[in-house]
């Protein structure tokens, strides 16, 4: 039977809406599934000002069979198998026939009882209770309330069309009555629809200027611009996040195709789809990547016959166009170099001073990374960029429109012919700002990159600005993703604690927090993203824990390590492996360390595990050293059968004691070989319980 | 239709919703929200209905006149509702209509936009509201004011008089905007621009001004002590006017900027404490 369900609101952000549609359809499978409803089909769609949910679901719970248990059977039956008083009395109190009674098995033993039909309860009573249970469980990043009413939502909410099988639910929702009823498009179509089924539903509502899916909105977008551009043979910039942003954001979409003076053309790109994208979320124009005197807006509306929103769009862009020349044309009287003393009058963060001091750390931090990282040939260059990156925040561009803060460092360095490296890193050095984007291209940007954020981590950890749940105002997560990423995708290898070790000396007394702590906090908070990270790629929790284990040193040996292990698994060799390292583990728990003396050896088998250790160690290590784990785990699995043997042959808890120490130390060292590839004890194989996996926020 | 005409129909159609008319508060504000009939009006339990013109002063935004769309002295229309009502979208999409705005030609959108002001503890949800592109007001949900959560909660509908007459006009340059029949806005206001601007920028006495912010800022801890709180948050305007003109001139610095809007801060929060009868806020 079909439900249709509409939340009318004031316009909803686009964010809001997305997550609303997740909740709502998890909230009705979740609510419809504890009853027992079976749930043939459900979908969510959106407006701007409507949250719908439609669906499909059985007409009421399947009627049961249910069991009564009365009395032990030893009570209710005598020794002649006939009723007593007491099973007289429970078929009585039932009212039920005695012939229906029967012997019933439980664990805890037999019971007289019987077995009745349970009559279902229907999904219109079922719906009536879970609607306003699902809606008023709804969250929003930001709520607010209006009126007198203490009830707190993402905008104000004004209608509910609740119906299941062609009628309104009985239900309502904070003072909102279920009808069956809905409006049109705010300004196209504003009166009144009746609906009592999704079909109806979404044609009346498209009679009325409203398209009701996202999706089908998002294809009128896209057929829109094509056919606004076929005749220029152009194409709109590529920009997913606004399309979809924007699809979420009328009930009607009309794309507008307009123009602007050829003159501001000469403005950089950059430049130019940021004006139209921020404040006005216009696409760009593009032929040939060349950028067209055009730009393209989507209106709520279903016409624009006089031309009206085209020119008032096209005014709007102008006067921004005008400022963004005019911000052009100033800032680039002034060199980069020169405006470098302003910075000491911008704060970067209370405690962690202002950019001229971040400017001073990242010199620094650059200086090292570039030696760390033998890029020597382009040490001066990168650390001039270090000095200058963080410039462009004094420009008027980047004051208003901030999203080109270093994209625009990066054109004024080339307008003012600065070495292309120079140029280049200051442009990329905000690059990747998420782990979708792309990693800086160049050597100099990337290094930059991993110095700006690294910077930034541990200033704000050694300050105690903690990251919690979903608040990180100091983005830090956005900022070792980005480490992490630029280490990943660049395969750069250097040390990471001696990084922190580095940016925490360079930070000298400024920091809140001891340097013990901050560093230990660091480590924390980058294995934690790592996991993210690794998990995100879809590699099996155990195996991260494993990867993890040696801990964080090179970056790039975590990965290296988990896709050694995942190309590994399934290798005949590898579970007998894993058990093995783990009984080692187990003998070894909570031991001291104890030293190997070749000379103590009393048995041959202990003397083969010995060799065929520094046979194995010496071929490993190089391999280990340059992060080659495959091959390194691939020898490891070389000791199996003298492994086997040796534990067959030899009791490692000897009677001597010097005996059993030496036993026990040649273990040690095969544990720690083994734990410079990964801690083997994390796996989970078949047949153990499974660990319950750590989830990274 | 004129800037005059466009106050006149503006006040005439909020009159008709019950809004009492204030007239222009005589001190510096930087925005309609910072004047006692919005600020003081929303912290209490009682229903409120007003509307009036302010000019908002933002000495950065001076272009010395040569700029088509910035000025750093504008004009709003400040409508407050307290409790916010139901229909309160309609109700203003109405008033668009009565100054002769035909929608059904136009693209109007509400777009997300959540308001703040850290120097008087006040924020809020709503949109800014786009015609055609053109950002023609702000409309807020007050949710908190001084620090303090409102109940009920005030919606307030800011209309930057300049740009909506721009749109009326369909003009480029705001200079060319008819104040009346007779009066342009460049007669009325771009001697005012340009001379504010080099005042803004250069010509205002750094040492003054300090010495004001922190003369007007003594006064107001000593009036708050007084319970004089009416007059204690024309202290706090001041030394909010005078921090801005600081900073146009260039002479705060980082750490100065914080600390000075904390000092405001917690003044305005103590007013609004003490005017709500003690009430701690979230």
């Amino acid at each position: 039977m079909e439900f249709l369900l509409e939340l009318r609101a004031e316009e909803l952000p686009a964010s809001h809406i997305r997550s609303a549609r997740e909740q709502l359809e998890a909230g009705f499978r979740k609510e419809l599934a504890d009853v027992r409803i079976d749930v043939r089909s459900l979908k969510t769609l959106a407006t701007p000002r409507r949250l719908v949910v439609a669906g499909d679901f059985a007409e009421g719970q399947e009627d049961r069979e249910e069991l009564v248990t009365g009395p032990p059977l030893a009570v209710a039956k005598g020794p002649d198998g006939a009723l007593t008083a007491a099973g007289k009395g429970f078929a009585r109190s039932h009212g039920i026939d005695e012939g229906l009674l029967e012997a019933v098995r439980t664990p805890r033993g037999e019971y007289l009882g019987f077995k009745r039909k349970a009559k279902g309860t229907s999904t219109a009573d079922i719906l009536a209770a879970a609607v306003p249970r699902v809606l008023g469980a709804l969250t929003f990043p930001k709520m607010m309330r209006w009126g007198e009413s203490p009830f707190r939502f993402s905008r104000p909410i004004h209608g509910l069309l609740c119906v299941f099988g062609g009628a309104p639910v009985a239900t309502s929702f904070e003072g909102l009555k279920a009808t069956d009823e809905t409006v049109g498009h705010r300004i196209a179509s504003p009166g009144p629809i009746k609906a009592g089924e999704l079909a109806t539903y979404q044609a009346g509502l498209e009679k009325a200027a409203v398209i009701i899916d996202p999706a089908a909105r998002k294809q009128m977008i896209l057929a829109q611009i094509a056919a606004a551009l076929a005749p220029l043979k152009a194409k709109a910039y590529p920009d997913p996040e606004l399309l979809d942003d924007l699809s979420l954001n009328v009930e009607h979409p009309l794309v507008i195709l307009g123009a602007f003076p050829e003159a501001y053309l000469s403005l950089p790109l950059e430049v130019l789809s940021t004006a139209m994208r921020e404040g006005q979320h216009l696409f760009s124009v593009v032929r040939d990547k060349k950028q067209l005197p055009h730009f393209l807006g989507v209106a709520d509306a279903v016409g624009d016959a006089k031309g009206l929103i085209r020119r008032g769009n096209e005014r709007v862009l102008k006067a921004r166009l005008e400022d963004a020349r005019f911000f052009w044309d100033r800032d680039r009287r002034v060199p980069l170099g020169e405006r470098a003393a302003g910075l000491k009058d911008v704060l970067f963060q209370e405690k962690l001073g202002s950019y001229e001091d971040k400017t001073q750390r990242l010199k620094k931090i650059v200086g090292y990374l570039c030696d760390k990282l033998g890029a020597a040939e382009i040490k001066s260059d990168a650390v001039e960029a270090a000095g200058l990156c963080k410039v462009d925040l004094l420009t008027e561009m980047v004051k208003e429109f901030s999203g080109l803060q270093g994209r625009m460092g990066g054109l004024y360095a080339r307008e003012e012919g600065l070495a292309t490296v120079v140029q280049e890193a200051i442009y990329e050095h905000y690059q990747p700002g998420s782990l979708e984007d792309a990693s800086p291209a160049t050597k100099a940007g990337a290094i930059l990159s991993l110095a700006d954020k690294m910077d930034s981590i541990v200033g704000a950890i050694g300050a105690g600005l903690q990251v919690s749940g979903s608040s990180d105002p100091f983005g830090l997560r956005r900022n070792a993703h980005g480490v992490c990423k630029v280490a990943l995708d660049r395969k750069l290898r250097f040390s990471f604690p001696l990084l922190l070790d580095r940016v925490l000396a360079i930070y000298g007394d400024r920091l809140t927090l001891g340097r013990a702590e901050t560093k230990a906090a660091c480590l924390d908070f980058f294995a934690g993203r790592l996991r993210f990270i690794l998990e995100k790629k879809g590699y099996r929790y155990d195996l991260i824990n494993a990867a993890l284990g040696p801990g964080v040193d090179q970056i790039v040996d975590v990965l290296a390590r988990v896709e050694a292990l995942d190309g590994l698994k399934s290798s005949p060799q590898f579970e007998p492996f894993i058990l093995m390292a783990k009984r080692i583990n187990n003998i070894l728990k909570d031991l001291p360390p104890a030293k190997v003396n070749p000379d103590v050896f009393v048995e041959k088998e202990e003397r083969d595990l010995y060799s065929t250790l520094s046979i194995i160690g010496s071929n490993a290590l190089p391999m280990i050293a340059r992060g080659d784990f495959a091959r390194a785990q691939g020898i490891m699995f070389k000791l199996q059968p003298v492994l086997n043997t040796f534990f067959d042959k030899v009791l490692v808890m000897a009677e001597d004691k010097r005996t059993r120490q030496n036993r026990l130390g040649l273990l040690q060292s095969i544990a720690k070989m083994l734990l410079s590839i990964a801690d083997y004890s994390q796996i989970v194989v078949e047949g153990e319980k499974s660990a319950k996996p750590k989830t990274a926020r | 239709m004129s800037v005059q005409d466009l106050i006149l129909g503006l006040h005439r159609y909020w009159a008709g919703q019950g809004c009492y008319l204030a007239q222009t508060y005589d001190v510096e504000v930087g925005a309609g929200t910072m004047t006692p009939d919005t600020f003081f009006r929303v912290l209490d339990k009682r229903n409120w209905r007003v509307g009036y013109v302010q000019p908002s002063r933002r000495p950065d935004d001076g272009r010395y006149g040569e700029n088509p769309n910035r000025v750093q002295k504008h004009f709003q229309y400040q409508v407050i509702m307290k409790p916010s009502p139901a229909g309160i979208q309609d109700i203003y999409v109405q008033s668009l209509r009565s100054l002769g705005i035909a929608l059904e030609d136009h693209d109007l959108r509400f777009d997300e936009d959540n308001w703040e002001s850290p120097t008087i503890g006040a924020w809020g949800v709503g949109w800014q509201v786009l015609l055609d592109g053109l950002e023609i007001t702000q409309f807020t949900y007050f949710q908190q004011c001084g620090g303090i959560d409102l109940s009920p909660v005030p919606v307030e509908i800011t209309y930057g008089l300049e740009r909506l007459e721009m749109f009326l006009e369909q003009k480029d340059d705001i200079y060319d905007l008819d104040w009346s029949a007779d009066v342009s806005y460049r007669d009325l206001r771009l001697r005012e621009e340009k001379e504010f601007s080099a005042y803004n920028f250069t010509a205002a006495s750094v040492t003054m001004l300090r010495q004001a912010f922190n003369a007007c800022h003594k006064e107001a801890g000593r009036l708050v002590a007084k319970d004089l709180l009416l007059p204690a948050y024309d202290m706090c305007l001041k030394c909010s006017h005078n921090f801005n003109l600081l900073d146009s001139r260039g002479a705060i610095s980082v750490t100065e900027r914080i600390k000075m809007i904390s000092l405001i801060r917690a003044l305005v929060n103590e007013i609004a404490r003490r005017y709500t009868g003690g009430k701690e806020g979230v």
